[in-house]
């Protein structure tokens, strides 16, 4: 009796697996995104470095030179853990943004879509106004990217964290 | 005395022509307090955007070598007058106003000299 159901139970963990979809492989940068990072980059001088993850914590797409934006899209996967209990815990809603300030600048992560966020890393002297302008706009583009490749066909995908602006 | 809000109402209020008035830290480039505004004239927007304003002429100024404060900064449009007034003193460093003016409706000196009076009185 035990062993079926142990069997059983097996079964049913080998139809679960073959249920759920593959392990997805890192994908080589999403062009359109890197050209969004490039403009953004562009417009705010003052930035270092710009990474698009998925909330997961791969990379999409980084410009980012000098930095390891691997270990970013982590930490910042850790982060968004972090603020996403935070901001449900104590009412906020979704999460839209975070910003950290250090002694030497910046760092900030913005939702983009329902699937990705984007990390930006900036000199302490950065207009935070318009980091928050440009970043938000970047973000809400870099979703709809996202969105629309990640999107099955002949389903529309809400956004659950729209973008104000 | 009067604390930001007040201020800002002030300004709004008694000074004619006024369309949107903002307090902002030039430090970061966020508005402390806006009044005013609507969809054509963004506050935040217009807070960040002057933010590079102040900057670049503050920078300007130290690559002249002039050591001397800003007062004010007046930026002329077609419809509208745009007014900056760097706030001083008492730990108010960093600060400004912004005014924009309807120039149709708007008396420029009468404006500039009651947007002083209201910095003065102004305690963040």
């Amino acid at each position: 009796m035990k062993r079926a159901l142990r069997t059983r139970a097996i079964r049913a963990d080998k139809r679960a697996e073959r249920r759920s979809p593959p392990m997805t492989l890192p994908k080589p940068p999403d062009p359109e995104v890197l050209a969004e990072l490039g403009r953004l980059r562009a417009r705010l001088p003052q930035l270092t470095g710009a990474v698009a993850a998925s909330v997961d914590g791969l990379v999409l797409a980084e410009d980012a030179p000098g930095i390891e934006p691997e270990g970013v899209a982590a930490l910042t996967a850790a982060a968004l853990g972090v603020s996403l209990r935070l901001t449900d815990a104590t009412g906020q809603g979704g999460f839209r943004e975070l910003l950290v300030r250090g002694e030497d600048g910046y760092v900030a992560t913005y939702a983009a879509g329902a699937s990705a966020v984007l990390t930006l890393l900036a000199e302490p002297r950065i207009n935070v106004g318009r980091l928050h302008l440009e970043a938000r706009r970047a973000g809400a583009r870099i979703g709809e990217l996202m969105d629309r490749t990640n999107a099955p066909p002949q389903e529309q995908t809400t956004n659950p964290n729209p973008t104000p602006n | 005395m009067a604390n930001t809000e007040a201020a800002l109402k002030e300004a709004m209020t008694s000074i004619e022509g006024t369309v949107g008035v903002a307090l902002v830290d030039y430090t970061s480039g966020m508005a402390l307090g806006t009044a005013g505004g609507s969809k054509e004239l963004d506050l935040t927007v217009a807070a960040a955007g002057n933010t590079d304003v102040v900057r670049a002429k503050v920078r300007t100024m130290e690559l002249l070598g002039l050591n001397e404060d800003i007062e004010d900064i007046l930026i002329t449009l077609d419809s509208q007058y745009h007014l900056i007034r760097l706030l001083k003193g008492r730990g108010n460093n960093g600060l400004f106003l912004y005014l924009a003016l309807d120039k149709g409706r708007a008396n420029l000196a009468m404006a500039r000299h009651q947007l002083k009076k209201i910095e003065n009185e102004l305690e963040v």
